[in-house]
């Protein structure tokens, strides 16, 4: 509640660390060493010797795309279950033994991966190197440990729905645009699907879903790379393969025409919405044009949509819109809330700034504005050798080579009103062409969004984040 | 949750300027600070890592010095000032940043508001014009504070109505100060957010928007001289004026525990407990730091370990200590599993907070909290966003920007005893408030589950 505008910051650090990578002036990829063990795991390594820190991501393909069907979660659920014993430790003595050393270790699930991230004082090297190794080989994934992080993670879906509605609805908009297609999973799962996540599955899940040839260790900071890779290959090499193939993902379908989704939350005085359809993958060549786009219409304090339903009306704290790319094409969505009294005066006029997009395009003037903005703001996610622990992992990731960072300033430069124009009309959706997802009060809204397109119901206290379909 | 941006800030800087323990934290001697003729204070540290600087205005007033009427006025004004000078119309400060590749933002707390701006280092002229601008030029237009008024209050549905944590943690910090402002919510009533006028604002900026009530920190690829000399060619000819009056108040010692308790439809409860703590500049501060750590840092915490995970009767349980000019609280926050028993999770908080009253810590614990606690404080100082936020919280609430350098030696000179002593005072019963959120009895629970 002291924070004002920090609604927007985070629309725009969304954008910067999912979407647009940028490469100010001058800010270049750092060398770096890649190794590939015998066992497929890529270990990549970048020596920065500034301070005596060593920073690391590992990264796991896989992630909510290979849950089980029915079982969104379960790639969350094992990721929070390394930290919870491993190796020698049971969970205390590992929360001990990394708090100890004041060891900082973060372990997360998104779409396509899971990742044990952290950093440790360069003097605890051996010891950082042990207790990943341990959780990512050695996790003991103890029932009574699984039992309680299901029912807790269970719990915060809960007290979100409570105090956090802002942060669920892009889950409800992403299940609702991809329906079926694994790109619409909750990531963290939902109240019923972690509930039908059994012990045996989870433990099963791990031989076949994590394993060397899926793992990609990068590591940055203050090392002897001869040293550091021969103790990661120690440590590592005699790890399995995963046993089963990783899940390919088909392309989805995009929406043709509209469709709204409405989520009663009767005790919300807010409405929140989000609005989008399939878009780009990560390797789309267009994607300094698409960042310049995004920026001017959603990205920036300044942006169409903000100036529009914040400056000039009121009618919202926050509004912005973002791409998620991934192997591939992930969603683009607009996003705002507002009194559930003005919501379809708020919805029309974010759909009204869509068109707006569409049809007049941007000015010389924007484009400009938009290029430098990026530019400016890139090197402040290459400062740390945490940060450039994890962009040489998305590198990896996703096949990507270090122009992708080092000649992106020159691509931004190199961006014309005419790509501008083709990458809106090409990639950003139509007003007509949006999956709708709005949380809030369904008898004040109910009859006004019908004019959208055909409303389908749920409750926010339902266990899921679809209405119909499995998980 | 309040302060909410800045624990994220904190806690989004991963990656460490790392020194063993209590070494020197680099670059601390190429630190300039100097005060401007008309009172302004400015201090530079020069970090060339990226080609970037870091450049945030703490101006020395919050909802602290607000009174019934115009609570909410201090937030209010913050997002006043992107909005239009006499010399240029609303919006164009953002997007001269914008244009110039510059991001910013603001926040409020209690006790400062501040404005941040993060900038390619060629943009630093035009972002040095136009913060001065709006000190010197700020502008009124009624049309544009009826529509901030919306965005103000849409805010406030978003934090506080719309979030039960919210919504509990403000009646707690109401109801934990009888006299001083700290009770006061920084986002406003919902009817002084109604009805600030034209001439509140006016008078608010007359009072609070002296050169001489502000610290303007930056960070980054700059050299401290080339950087003092632009504050003065922008900011020195702004005349410096009375500052605002001091705050007087002090809070009478509480004299037993208060409690708040809200029904509502909800299905998780939670508990929240507010302590009479230090000011910033207390010299204990450190001690209450690892105080808290020890309860609430991690899973092997006290609080943590015996509440979620041994005993289940929370899902989290998280600390926050005010750190401002006078003293604040010092924060305990339970969120509890569905249907839980607030009475069993408070009986069992308070044993633990006995527990440490009466038995104090244990080595092993200092040592862990300590190493926790340094290594933090350096993950905070990785980056230039990081360093302007530790150095202008030290500089103007924490007794002075140089006491930054000394904090790892402080965490040293922390003993047992030190930690014990300070538990006994300020963990009692009588000292705190308790705020109790459970679900209403019976209506509307019968239709989903």
């Amino acid at each position: 509640m002291k924070c004002v505008r920090a609604a927007l910051l985070f629309v725009c650090f969304t954008v910067f660390t999912t979407g647009v990578l940028a490469a100010g002036n001058g800010v270049k990829v750092p060398p770096f060493e890649r190794v590939q063990l015998g066992n497929g795991a890529v270990v990549l390594l970048m020596e920065r010797h500034d301070v005596p820190l060593i920073a690391f991501s590992a990264v796991v393909r896989g992630g909510a795309v290979s849950d089980p069907a029915g079982e969104s979660g379960m790639a969350s659920l094992l990721v929070g279950l390394l930290e919870k014993g491993s190796g020698t430790r049971d969970a205390v003595a590992f929360a001990e033994t990394v708090a100890s050393v004041g060891g900082q270790l973060e372990t997360s699930a998104s779409t396509e991966s899971i990742a044990v991230s952290g950093s440790f004082l360069a003097r605890d090297q051996q010891l950082m190197v042990e207790l990943l190794a341990d959780m990512l080989q050695r996790p003991r994934l103890e029932l009574a440990q699984f039992d309680t992080l299901r029912a807790r993670q269970i719990e915060f879906i809960r007290a979100a729905k409570e105090s956090d509605l802002a942060a669920l609805t892009p889950i409800y908009g992403e299940a609702s645009l991809f329906t079926a297609h694994p790109y619409g999973r909750p990531v963290d799962g939902s109240e019923a699907s972690l509930a039908a996540i059994k012990h045996a599955e989870l433990q099963r899940y791990y031989e076949e879903q994590v394993g060397a040839d899926r793992l990609i260790l990068a590591v940055a900071g203050d090392f002897k790379t001869a040293q550091l890779k021969q103790r990661i290959s120690r440590a590592f090499s005699g790890w399995r393969k995963a046993s089963a193939p990783l899940p390919q993902v088909p392309k989805a379908q995009a929406v043709a025409s509209r469709r709204v989704l409405l989520i009663d939350a009767p005790e919300s005085v807010q409405s929140y919405f989000w609005a989008g359809n399939v878009a780009v993958a990560k390797n789309d060549p267009r994607r300094a044009a698409l960042d310049v786009a995004n920026t001017l219409f959603g990205g920036r304090f300044t942006s169409m949509l903000n100036s529009e339903l914040r400056i000039r009306t009121g009618l919202s704290y926050s509004a912005g819109s973002h791409f998620d790319r991934l192997l591939q094409p992930g969603h683009w969505a607009l996003t705002s809330f507002t009194q559930t009294e003005t919501t379809i005066q708020a919805l029309d006029l974010a759909l009204a700034t869509l068109d707006k997009l569409h049809e007049s395009g941007l000015d010389p003037g924007a484009l400009d504005s938009g290029k430098s903005y990026v530019q400016g703001q890139f090197p402040l996610a290459l400062e740390t050798s945490a940060q450039w622990a994890s962009q040489l992992a998305t590198l990896e990731f996703y096949g990507l080579s270090r122009s992708y960072i080092d000649d992106y300033s020159a691509a931004l430069a190199g961006v014309s009103a005419a790509d501008a124009k083709h990458v809106i009309d090409e990639v950003f959706p139509s007003s007509s062409q949006l999956a709708i997802v709005v949380v809030g009060n369904a008898g004040a809204l109910r009859d006004g969004l019908r004019k959208y397109g055909p409303v389908t119901e749920m409750k926010l206290a339902d266990p899921s984040f679809a209405p119909v379909r499995a998980e | 949750m309040s302060r909410g941006l800045l624990s994220g800030l904190l806690a989004a800087t991963i990656a460490c300027a790392c020194a063993p323990a209590t070494a020197q934290v680099p670059g601390a001697d190429q630190v300039q600070a100097v005060t401007l003729a008309n009172g302004m204070q400015v201090i530079v540290w020069p970090d060339r890592d990226i080609p970037n600087i870091a450049l945030f205005n703490w101006v020395h007033v919050g909802s602290r010095n607000e009174v019934p009427g115009i609570t909410g006025l201090a937030h209010f004004f913050e997002h006043m000032m992107f909005n239009g000078t006499a010399t240029r119309p609303q919006g164009d400060f953002d997007r001269v940043l914008e244009a110039n590749g510059a991001r910013n933002n603001a926040f409020t707390t209690s006790d400062v508001t501040v404005y941040q701006d993060w900038l390619p280092r060629a943009a630093l002229a035009t972002v040095f014009e136009v913060e001065a601008d709006r000190l010197r030029n700020l502008a009124f237009e009624p049309k544009v504070i009826e529509s901030e008024r919306g965005v103000v209050y849409s805010e406030r549905r978003l934090r506080v109505e719309d979030s039960l944590v919210g919504r509990l943690q403000e009646q707690v910090q109401a109801t934990a100060y009888l006299a001083h402002p700290y009770g006061i919510p920084t986002i406003g009533w919902p009817s002084d957010i109604q009805s600030w006028r034209i001439e509140d604002l006016r008078s608010f900026f007359a009072t609070n928007y002296a050169p001489n009530n502000c610290t303007l920190v930056l960070v980054g690829d700059v050299e401290p001289k080339s950087a003092i000399a632009l504050a003065k060619q922008y900011f020195e000819s702004i005349p410096a004026h009375a500052p605002p009056e001091a705050i007087r108040t002090k809070e009478p010692a509480q004299e037993g525990e208060r409690r708040v308790n809200i029904e509502a439809e909800a299905q998780s409860p939670l508990l929240q407990f507010a302590y009479h703590s230090l000011s910033g500049a207390d010299p204990r501060q450190p001690a209450l730091e690892l105080l808290t750590r020890i309860l609430t840092d991690g899973d092997a915490s006290r609080l943590h370990r015996v509440l979620v995970e041994e005993q289940k009767l929370a899902i989290s349980a998280d600390s926050y200590i005010d750190r401002g000019f006078d003293p604040g609280l010092a924060w305990f926050l339970l969120t509890l599993p569905a249907g839980a028993d607030t009475q069993k999770a408070e009986a069992v908080f308070d044993r633990e907070v006995e527990r440490l009253r009466d038995g104090g810590v244990t080595a092993q614990e200092l040592t862990r909290a300590r190493s926790q606690a340094l290594a933090d404080f350096w993950r905070g100082l990785a980056t230039i966003d990081g360093k302007a936020q530790a150095l202008g919280s030290y500089a103007v609430l924490q007794g002075g920007y140089q006491r930054l350098f000394d904090a790892p030696r402080s965490y040293e000179s922390v003993t047992a005893d030190d930690i014990r002593k300070l538990a006994a005072e300020l963990l009692r019963p009588g000292n705190r408030t308790v705020g109790v959120l459970t679900a209403k009895a019976a209506a509307g629970q019968g239709e989903s589950r």
